[in-house]
């Protein structure tokens, strides 16, 4: 069975398949924890090559800053709370 | 006959050198620098050579013509709209596949096209080159490589576009999507041409029903062409089992990745990659704060440390005219109204402030070019977060730190009304350049740095803790950070040069002759003792509250319009630089401390009623005054028992 984690989880150096998103109401982020990011932002990362099937790397994932991965040739930093609504499967 | 002016825009992503490219066309003067959402409104500019007049529009970079940022309708709706006679999309070659995304967008909205493929050397640094015939040949539009800030293609880049507007452009093809999504597009996009008239073309109209767009359903209105656009999209999802969105969009990469990988060639190594180097410092989670500390501390110091050097020499050469002056054969009131209104406004405009803006605008310059903006953002974005913003709103504060002007328009980079209106207050709070000089040339230079960084930390604090209240009692929910991290670049000397002078001309052009003409009515108000009674009338508050001169009360108006003034007056009202004689050090410091919040200038009141309107530009310019009256009072009686 393929474990599937948020991108939060994933260490410096794991490659990853983008599976989906946590949507639901609003973009609440931060402790409000349980809702989604929303439609607007979904779209926004899928524009920028977060896209359910595309493979992603986790350059740098430190508990004080963003998630920074590379995915399409250039590096994208994915704030913590959004990071946490990323569903992915390790490669 | 009067001749035809062309219209051309510049479009594509965010940081892939739009504004260069504008700038070299055009000899503008748009500010330019090596982070995303610099550009956030359009910016014009005329070429007029060789016979041909055109008018250059900058578009805000964005990845996408949907419309999830204000950036992106605005760009949309003009390429749409108003519909250019040439497009010319700047494409970052360094990172084509996200960029071949965007242009695929344009050729859907039929947009007559040509391609700068910018940062080739960047690209061919990574050992790689493109076959950029190839890839005019795959997309149908003509391609020319480019090297905006060393200037070069863009001679080829003016020529080609110069034919392509006077000989006409041919209609590129779309590039067609996967046989599901493809025939559901062609159906509805009959169906559109059959039953409405839009200002977009059918196709694209199509896509965008299908990718759920809100807009243009909203100008699409037909119940028949929406219940079809429903019954495809339910669908397209029955057979992929992804939203249409996504079918749409990954449809999209894989078109672009597939032009991308066959246009790409490896030549020759990679050049040793600096950047994951160098991110390990800047970035980890220890040295990059201790990095960036270091950097900020570095900067003040340095800036303190020139610019009190050049003060001194400057205000005393200019002072060792004033005997000369003095002996002007007019009468003594219209010789001391030339000396202390005039001249005195120029010895303090050139003497007093350009000393310190001078090395901070270059060095914030600097800071943007090299892509290092980007990692404070990234840095802060915890931060950031308790104050309800994400890391992105670091950028506009940080410009902040040049004009809050800019500061405040720059908020527009973040997606959401309410994160706008949060940032742009706490950017009016950031000590811009004119706040800077104050503190640098009084508090630092009569006191010592360490009481300057003091007021710096006092002000951090303010920001800080003014943004968790607003974050608590702004309604709206907050969203997060998605940013592009570009890559470091070395800065182009030329170009660091030319964004810092592009400062200064605002500062020369317009603060000067505010502070020169505000010094002016002083010294006439001064000679008509009226000089007097309005310092008596500001009194209490000054004297009883805040522990200032009551002169200090008339600096504060005059400050309304510049802040530097605050400092100038204080000069012509005492006809001293020397302010340890006039002021005791409690006096300094909180004079000091009230500049830097007390409101801001009239230019940013200008600024905030422009983006958010009257009503909140008044609340924050009062709630600003009251609240550096009252921390101000309170910070004088607390230093009355320990300090002079």
């Amino acid at each position: 069975m393929r474990k599937v984690v948020t991108l939060i989880q994933l260490r410096e150096g794991t490659k990853a398949k983008v599976i989906s998103f946590a949507l639901g109401r609003g973009g609440g982020f931060g402790a409000r924890f349980g809702r989604g990011m929303g439609q607007a932002f979904a779209r926004r990362l899928q524009e920028m090559g977060i896209i359910p099937g595309s493979t992603i790397e986790v350059i740098r994932n430190t508990p004080v800053g963003p998630v920074e991965v590379s995915v399409m040739g250039t590096h994208l930093a994915i704030g913590r709370s959004i990071a946490s609504r990323i569903y992915v499967e390790k490669l | 006959m009067k001749k035809r002016t062309y219209t051309v825009a510049l479009a594509g992503n965010a940081n892939v050198g739009k504004s260069v490219i504008f700038n070299q066309l055009t000899g503008g003067n748009q500010i330019i620098g090596n982070w995303p959402g610099k550009t956030v409104e359009k910016a014009e500019g005329f070429i007029e050579q060789e016979g041909i007049k055109i008018r250059v529009v900058d578009l805000p970079g964005i990845y996408s013509l949907s419309t999830y940022s204000e950036e992106e309708i605005v760009s949309r709706e003009f390429i749409a709209k108003e519909k250019p006679d040439l497009v010319i999309n700047v494409v970052d070659a360094s990172n084509l596949e996200r960029n071949l995304f965007f242009t695929l967008q344009l050729i859907e909205l039929e947009s007559p096209l040509i391609i700068a493929l910018n940062q080739y050397d960047i690209l061919e640094s990574k050992g790689l080159s493109i076959d950029f015939e190839k890839l005019s040949r795959l997309l149908g539009v003509p391609v020319i490589p480019t090297i905006a800030v060393r200037n070069k293609g863009l001679r080829e880049l003016f020529e080609q576009s110069k034919e392509m507007l006077e000989k006409g452009v041919k209609k590129t093809k779309p590039i067609p999507y996967g046989k599901e999504v493809e025939v559901r597009i062609e159906a509805l996009a009959q169906e559109i041409n059959k039953k409405i008239h839009t200002t977009y073309p059918a196709r694209f109209v199509a896509i965008k029903l299908l990718e759920n767009d809100s807009l243009i359903k909203k100008e699409v209105k037909d119940d028949n062409i929406i219940t079809l656009a429903e019954k495809f999209k339910k669908e397209l999802k029955n057979i992929h089992g992804e939203t249409p969105e996504t079918i749409i969009i990954s449809e999209r990469y894989a078109v672009a990745s597939r032009i991308a990988e066959s246009v790409i060639e490896k030549k020759g190594k990679a050049r040793l990659n600096i950047r994951d180097n160098i991110d390990k410092i800047a970035l980890n989670k220890v040295t990059g704060y201790i990095l960036l500390i270091g950097l900020l501390l570095l900067t003040f110091y340095g800036v303190f440390k020139f610019g009190s050097y050049f003060s001194d020499l400057l205000t005393n050469w200019f002072e060792s005219f004033k005997p000369t002056f003095m002996q002007l054969p007019f009468s003594l009131t219209t010789n001391k109204i030339l000396w202390n209104g005039i001249m005195e406004g120029i010895i303090a405009g050139i003497g007093i402030v350009l000393p310190y803006i001078a090395p901070f605008y270059l060095i914030l310059a600097l800071l943007e070019d090299s892509g290092y903006l980007a990692r404070i953002a990234f840095l802060t974005d915890n931060v950031m977060h308790k104050l309800g913003l994400h890391g992105k709103a670091f950028m506009p504060l940080i410009e902040g730190f040049g004009c809050n002007v800019p500061a405040v328009l720059g908020t527009r980079i973040m997606e959401r009304d309410r994160d706008r209106f949060l940032a742009a207050i706490l950017a009016t709070l950031v000590p811009c350049s004119a706040r800077t000089v104050i503190i640098l040339g009084l508090v630092a230079a009569f006191l010592g740095p360490i009481y300057a960084i003091i007021i710096y930390a006092l002000d951090f604090i303010l920001i800080y803790i003014v943004g968790r209240i607003l974050n608590r009692y702004i309604k709206g929910t907050p969203s997060g950070l998605i940013m592009e991290m570009p890559p470091y670049r070395k800065p182009v000397t030329k170009i660091i040069l030319k964004q810092t002078w592009i400062r200064l001309k605002d500062f020369v052009y317009i603060a000067f002759p505010i502070i020169i003409v505000a010094n002016v009515i002083m010294e006439v108000f001064s000679e008509l003792h009226w000089v007097t009674p309005v310092a008596n009338f500001l009194k209490p508050l000054m004297t009883d509250w805040l522990g200032l001169p009551p002169l200090a009360g008339i600096t504060f108006l005059f400050g309304i319009l510049r802040k530097e003034l605050t400092l100038v007056m204080l000069a012509t009202l005492y006809h001293t630089t020397n302010f340890a004689a006039v002021l005791t050090p409690r006096e300094i410091f909180v004079f000091g401390f009230v500049t830097m919040i007390y409101i801001p200038c009239v230019a940013t009141i200008a600024a905030l009623k422009r983006e958010f309107g009257w009503k909140r530009a008044t609340y924050v310019t009062i709630g600003e005054f009251l609240g550096a009256i009252a921390l101000g009072g309170i910070l004088n009686q607390i230093l009355k028992l320990f300090m002079r």
